[in-house]
């Protein structure tokens, strides 16, 4: 951590779609959106996360490792690519072994695929699709310098938990500063199912 | 064309310190190493022993193809060391003693006996997913596949001296096939069948060169395409295929349009073309011939493991994720790699994200609602 990536602000994020929309244009996936948006308490909140691939760095790529095609190859500045469409066998191992629900799979095509932090253009030195058009700055593509020199004060963080387990990520989320020492949860353990407290 | 810079594989078999090396149930590099270069080996010398046998003790071994068994025996090595450490890896190991292990269930054999020979057909010979990524690079590949098929059921027995061709008058046009000595059929090299089967390897390379020339111009116009693409791994196969193909062709012009003008040199370029391609064959693009049957496998097991149409669903959404099998032999091979949040399998993506979304709503930043 941490040279340009993109950070997220859930809070600043107001469920537009504009990044779903923009996705779908990225020319390295053109007609398929990667990015996923979800409302986190639908029906009670207009609460929205936006969620893209969180480029894991520790554990390396889990998606990657559970490959049993060694299809997902991590490029030396980090960026996880999504899987060879030569070797990808569409197992699914990817999809259900990412902590963060990222990867989607086509069945048919057997095929999986994912944000690629839009490859083709961050390799060039442009910003994500879905950070281009983000008209509230939840999803801001920069430096963390850059993002604290437009928002002062603002802190980042780029450790998730779950359960015991800590994942560092080359995406990084928008955090309380009194938040910043401690990791991010992940969801896991899960403590309510549908309403019914589960912890027991 | 982006060309990313130095690729490493989080799951790169060849990587001595990849992930799996971390797993306290794989074994350790260095072993996998000496079993694959024992593994390699062993292969090798079962090939030579048959190029042997087969040829009847080497009478019917054309030398003037020495380079081309030669290569095919580094071919046998590699393939099968590269193959060797891949499998060794959880993910891979898992699923491939799991393929195997459905394979030879009384269920698969009770149930659905012709489900195997059907996912060969499907997957391996029509490679059906091919088509829904796009009819056009469905098109393509098959003529690549097939025409690859055709060459290497021609040439790789050829050069082994397995094949044999003879004739009783010397010249033709009566010819013989023989197969490791034994008479196979007998034809006229001047009828249709005889031009076919001199004509083979032409036959091959007309179907190669369109299919491989489609793939290379759509990675030259194609941003997805070329967007990560690598010149060894992407581009220098086509570039190989169709230079074969060119100059196979091109030893047939010589032979009846020059009368053999400048054969001996596109001899020499034919044959340096496909040793380097043999030999190039187990470390890059081609290797996924040896892997695709994973596929085969791996929906072998997924068949098996779904009794009853039951599969296994969310646990908080009920959303159908995959057969449970599966779901557990995912969870295995992420306790193997030491994943220790394996028990987030049993949610679907959507309520990962959706939950992750509430612990951040509920305590990271509460104003966020």
């Amino acid at each position: 951590m941490m040279g340009r990536t993109i950070f997220i602000d859930p809070g600043r994020c107001i469920g537009c779609q504009a990044c779903v929309s923009a996705c779908r244009e990225c020319d390295s996936h053109r007609g398929t959106s990667m990015i996923h948006l979800d409302y986190t308490d639908e029906g009670h909140s207009v609460a929205s996360l936006p969620t893209v691939c969180m480029h894991c760095e520790d554990p390396v790529a889990p998606c990657a490792e559970v490959c049993p095609a060694d299809a997902i190859l991590v490029t030396a500045d980090g960026v996880v690519q999504q899987a060879d469409t030569t070797r990808c066998i569409g197992c699914s191992n990817c999809v259900n072994a990412c902590p963060f629900g990222v990867p989607k799979i086509d069945l048919q095509a057997k095929l999986q695929m994912k944000c690629n932090l839009c490859y083709d253009r961050t390799a060039y030195g442009l910003a994500p699709m879905c950070a281009t058009v983000c008209p509230t700055g939840a999803l801001f593509y920069g430096t963390v310098e850059e993002l604290q020199a437009e928002r002062p004060g603002v802190q980042v963080a780029d450790t998730f938990v779950f359960g015991e387990t800590e994942v560092r990520t080359g995406v990084a989320m928008v955090v309380p500063a009194e938040r910043v020492q401690w990791p991010v949860p992940g969801g896991l353990p899960v403590v309510e199912i549908n309403g019914k407290d589960v912890r027991r | 064309m982006t060309e990313p810079s130095e690729a490493t594989a989080a799951a790169e078999p060849d990587a001595p310190d990849g992930p799996s090396a971390t797993s306290p149930s794989a074994t350790g590099p260095r072993s996998v190493t000496t079993r694959a270069t024992l593994v390699g080996v062993a292969v090798s010398a079962l090939l030579i022993l048959a190029i042997v046998l087969g040829s009847r003790m080497l009478r019917n071994f054309d030398s003037a193809l020495l380079p081309y068994a030669v290569a095919t025996v580094f071919l046998a090595f590699g393939v099968a060391y590269r193959y060797t450490v891949w499998i060794s890896a959880p993910g891979a190991r898992r699923l491939f003693k799991q393929g195997w292990r459905s394979l030879f269930s009384y269920e698969n054999f009770r149930q659905a006996p012709t489900a195997l020979p059907r996912m060969i057909a499907t997957y391996l010979g029509f490679q059906k997913f091919l088509g829904a990524r796009s009819h056009a690079r469905w098109a393509a590949h098959q003529l690549i596949f097939w025409g690859c098929v055709l060459a290497a059921l021609i040439t790789f027995p050829l050069t082994w001296g397995w094949f044999t061709f003879t004739s009783g008058s010397g010249s033709g046009p009566g010819y013989e096939m023989r197969i490791w000595g034994f008479k196979i059929l007998g034809f006229d090299s001047l009828n249709i069948l005889g031009w076919l089967m001199f004509h083979g390897l032409d036959i091959a390379a007309v179907l190669v060169i369109p299919g491989a020339s489609y793939f290379l111009w759509r990675r030259m116009k194609d941003r997805g395409a070329a967007t990560g693409q690598r010149f060894a791994y992407d581009l220098v196969p086509l570039i190989a295929l169709i230079v074969i193909s060119v100059t196979g062709l091109l030893l047939t012009f010589s032979s009846i349009f020059l009368h053999g003008g400048g054969y001996q040199f596109l001899a020499i370029l034919h044959m340096v073309s496909v040793v380097f391609t043999l030999i190039y064959l187990p470390f890059g693009k081609f290797f996924h011939i040896v892997q695709r049957p994973a596929a085969v496998g791996m929906q072998l097991f997924k068949y098996t493991g779904r009794k009853d149409d039951e599969v296994f669903a969310c646990r908080r959404c009920e959303e159908p994720i995959d057969t449970g099998p599966y779901v557990e032999n995912l969870r295995g091979t992420m306790r193997d790699l030491r994943l220790d949040f394996d028990s987030w399998a049993a949610y679907c993506p959507r309520c990962k994200r959706v939950l992750r979304g509430s612990a951040y709503l509920s305590h990271v930043k509460k104003g966020f609602k």
